[in-house]
């Protein structure tokens, strides 16, 4: 045990993703030794983040504003949409310059195990969205499921597939290609570009 | 293959030791409880499959928190080194020639080997779930690409039965997406499932050759014992594997779990599948006191089973030679006191046709020592080479 107020930041820090007891006490005594001024960065960046980014309105990704900035953009082609998992996949998307159209992000997959169901998913979200488009702007017209390829991943893909195909929308899933198992964000550019452009219609 | 050298760190009872190997027959000898089958274990742990006998958590020494091996392997005309280091609950990380590898690819990279103990009676006596590892082991050494689809199967089986379980409390939300897995099930089931037959009907004449020559008399039948998969399909399958419609098993399969889904929902639990198969061993008796085929399970006795298990873990060496075009590693782990005199000596006799072996007992004339290429001392987790 240490002195209480150091106990707490460790055990703060170990509620962390990726970082375990060992970990949080190197980051805690690491602080300890930096001026108040980089400690008191960092802690302004975590209350800042806190305050200023929220989730867009429409699609989920993270934002500074109501709407995020893939969304505000007229630009972009809103007959596709791409559902993700997270926020980082959308990015790793971006990172192939082979998508111009809209995003949605369910934060999460289907996993039992985890207690997660499709109504602790923005799927509700997604086809309200796909009922009632945006003003001005022409409805979707298909659905790229690009959820990770492993089972909890494919298991959402198949769940929206019969959920959004009645709604007269196709529905595509990122063609293999990917390493299965693996989570999308850490896919390289050049084959997640490859999977976008053979992406494929399911149930087909 | 073979493995020249080998050195252990906080393995089970070793501290840090070492040996070199011969490429034939090594005999392995020295008290109980010095570290005889602890050797052994490791040399099949080289395989990236894990330990034949407990999970890896065992396998560390006690106080340190990981078990390290490294081995000089000759594969062909490559010679490899292999670095592991075996840390409970943080995975096993593996490098080839001091290059780290993952996943399928590292368990093409590594040896293969075939581990015989005295546990490995339950083959037969114990319960299916013994026996379908033993295929689904099988399975991944064949095509280590497989691997992805044995772990697919347990998540898809994991994720389903919990929400079986979640299902009574009436979440029906939840209940939309059990359609979605039971799709995912009897696809990767179905895929699963042929593999396994595949890997039955191809050992299946390699068994019985070695049974014929350990038992001298009799014949052994495997089949594939299934409450979804249909007994022509079972049949037909073991005769000509290739022929089997993943198809076909995809649909019996959604035909039972349809049948079942209203006591599944009432228990909680998938009750049908390949999680619940099991590969069937008969023997035709040829003795005076009973003729006809019978279940080696329960009819047997304790010597034919014994007979039966070896000849079942040497149709998978076989096996996976003629597939791989490359002879596993052996590791016979204190068989030659189970076995009557007659088929020690067959045994001793026929692991000199074999690639590398490791073979430990208690007893030092188990095999003769001057028939092995090489005698290792095990006392109190230190090796000594004691080859005359
Ligand atoms: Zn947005």
């Amino acid at each position: 045990m240490f002195a209480p107020p150091l106990q707490r930041l460790i055990d703060e820090l170990s509620k962390l993703p990726g970082i375990g007891p060992k970990s949080a006490q190197r980051v805690a005594f690491y602080l300890l030794k930096v001026t108040p001024s980089e400690a008191g960065l960092l802690a302004d960046s975590i209350t800042e983040v806190k305050e200023k980014v929220r989730l867009c309105a429409v699609c989920f990704n993270v934002a500074d504003e109501e709407i995020c900035q893939y969304c505000r953009d007229s630009r972009r082609d809103s007959t596709v949409v791409c559902v993700v998992q997270e926020p980082p996949d959308i990015a790793a998307i971006e990172r192939t310059r082979e998508y111009q159209g809209l995003y949605h992000v369910l934060q999460g997959a289907i996993s039992p195990i985890e207690g997660i169901g499709p109504d602790h998913l923005r799927i509700r979200e997604l086809l309200e969205r796909l009922r009632h488009p945006a003003d001005g702007r022409p409805p979707a017209t298909e659905v790229i499921v690009a959820t990770n390829p492993n089972t909890e991943g494919d298991a959402t893909a198949m769940y929206l597939e019969r959920l959004l195909t009645p709604l007269g929308v196709r529905v595509t899933r990122l063609a293999s290609g990917l390493p299965v198992g693996g989570d999308l964000e850490y896919a390289d550019e050049v084959t997640l570009g490859r999977a976008l452009g053979g992406r494929r219609q399911m149930g087909a | 293959m073979r493995v020249d050298k080998l050195a252990v760190e906080d393995f089970r009872n070793y501290g840090k030791a070492a040996t070199d190997l011969a490429p034939g027959v090594n005999l392995v000898v020295g008290r109980n409880a010095q570290g005889k089958t602890n050797l052994l274990e490791a040399v099949h742990c080289l395989s990236g499959l894990g330990s034949p006998r407990s999970p890896d958590v065992a396998l560390v020494r006690n106080g340190a928190d990981a078990a390290v091996l490294h081995a000089l392997v000759t594969r062909g005309e490559r010679s490899l080194t292999l670095d592991m280091e075996i840390k409970p609950g943080r995975g096993t990380r593996v490098l080839v020639n001091k290059t780290p590898v993952s996943g399928a690819r590292a368990l093409g990279a590594l040896t293969t080997s075939v581990f015989f103990g005295p546990d490995e009676l339950s083959l037969i006596k114990g319960t299916p779930d013994g026996r379908r590892k033993f295929l689904d082991d099988l399975v991944v050494k064949l095509r280590p690409a497989r691997e992805g689809l044995r772990r697919e199967w347990d998540r898809i089986l994991k994720q389903r039965n919990a929400l079986l379980k979640s299902a009574p409390r009436g979440h029906r939300g939840e209940l939309a997406t059990l359609d979605v897995w039971d799709d995912a099930m009897c696809r990767v089931g179905a895929s699963l499932t042929a593999a396994r037959i595949e890997v039955l009907a191809a050992l299946l004449p390699h068994a019985r050759k070695r049974y014929e020559a350990i038992a001298g008399a009799g014949r052994l039948e495997l089949t594939y014992l299934s409450a979804w998969v249909s007994r022509e399909l079972c049949d037909q399958a073991l005769v000509d594997p290739a022929a089997t419609d993943e198809r076909q098993l995809q649909e019996m399969l959604a035909a039972a779990v349809a049948s079942v889904r209203a006591r599944e929902l009432d228990r909680g639990i998938s009750l049908v599948g390949p999680q619940r198969d099991d590969a069937g061993v008969l023997l035709e008796a040829t003795s005076q006191e009973s003729t006809g085929v019978l279940d080696a399970r329960m009819y047997a006795s304790q010597g034919d089973q014994r007979t039966v298990a070896l000849a079942l873990k040497l149709a998978e060496l076989d096996h996976l030679s003629e597939v791989t075009r490359e002879e596993p590693i052996l590791l016979l782990d204190d068989v030659f006191s189970e076995l009557d005199p007659l088929r020690r000596s067959w045994l001793g006799e026929a692991v000199h046709d074999l690639g590398q072996t490791l073979v430990s007992s208690a007893e030092p004339g188990a095999i003769e020592s001057a028939a092995a290429d090489r005698v290792i001392e095990v006392v109190g987790g230190t090796l000594r080479d004691v080859s005359v």
